[in-house]
């Protein structure tokens, strides 16, 4: 059974991009513009890896991973913030609020499926 | 006050929720304006496509990569995505070379077309193709965009390679 990852990012290109990365794996993807979308895709799919952006409209990624955090089924879903926020203080922020790992954009599709394989390995 | 000013090149981008200018030169290379009015927000980016890769993936994420971040910026300085429009200045054929590299102006503007028609950002004005290079001067606190063409670059501006993509550092939290 393939693991399915969540994809929350606000620009339907970057989603797109992330999404042909994480298929070369055979990965299912689910994909939400936004963190109040995902919230409502993962009450009937439950995912095991989440993707997301910080800067969206509505709910920024950092409150959705502390959101996720606080909900028994993704207390421990790894998740990983895909942003191009490359400060240490936001990265620090985002260990805070939960997050298993902070990736910089732009990202190469090599790198991100080796981060997924060693996140979704590290869980297994 | 005295409006600050800051020139951007190729992979710049800036944006500020403070009144600037921002200026740039083009020629085949593209600039987005994206201008937040009720937030009095405002950035430019400029990208260039790989002169080589112009129909691979390799592009595609380069203008995507600098939309992401002008994107990203604006929002930073305050601006809110959904109220964005943008100005879309570039593209010309400046350089009368035979060969592929005519078709990277075209790209580039069909690309940044298509990429704004996606992400549902409306296009208030735009002064793409031709065969003259452009100053663009943006103003980012009220979105006024100004154009002056020009005939000639200069050398140095024209042979101003594109900074290599660098991809972003990865951090796995213990």
């Amino acid at each position: 059974m393939p693991a399915t990852i969540l994809v929350v990012e606000d620009s339907k290109t970057v989603r797109a991009l992330i999404r042909a990365a994480l298929l070369a794996d055979d990965y299912l993807v689910v994909e939400a513009p936004g963190a109040r979308e995902a919230l409502t895709t993962l009450e009937d799919t439950p995912v095991d890896l989440v993707i997301t952006d910080v800067n969206m409209p509505d709910i920024d990624g950092l409150t959705f991973t502390k959101t996720l955090r606080a909900r028994p089924r993704e207390r421990s879903t790894p998740i990983l913030v895909l942003t191009t926020e490359d400060g240490e203080a936001m990265k620090q922020r985002g260990r805070e609020a939960g997050a298993t790992g902070w990736l910089v954009k732009p990202f190469h599709p090599d790198q991100l499926r080796d981060t997924v394989r060693r996140v979704l390995g590290a869980r297994a | 006050m005295k409006t600050g000013a800051v020139t951007i090149y190729i992979g710049g981008v800036y944006a500020s929720g403070q009144p600037m200018v921002i200026k740039t030169l083009l020629g085949s290379c593209i600039a987005v304006c994206l201008h937040d009015a009720v937030g009095g927000v405002g950035g430019m980016n400029h990208f260039m496509l790989p002169w080589g890769k112009a129909d691979g993936a390799d592009a595609g994420r380069f203008g995507v990569h600098a939309m992401d971040l002008l994107i990203g910026a604006v929002m930073k300085a305050g601006g809110d995505r959904r109220r964005l429009v943008a100005k879309v200045f570039g593209g010309a054929n400046v350089l009368d070379v035979p060969g592929p590299v005519v078709d990277v102006p075209r790209q580039n503007v069909e690309f940044i077309r298509t990429f704004l028609k996606e992400e549902e950002i409306s296009v208030v004005s735009a002064d793409v193709g031709g065969r003259y290079a452009r100053h663009v001067h943006f103003y980012t606190h009220d979105g006024r965009a100004f154009v002056k063409r020009v005939r000639r670059v200069r050398a140095e501006e024209r042979s101003r390679a594109a900074p290599a993509v660098k991809y972003g550092e990865i951090t796995l939290f213990e």
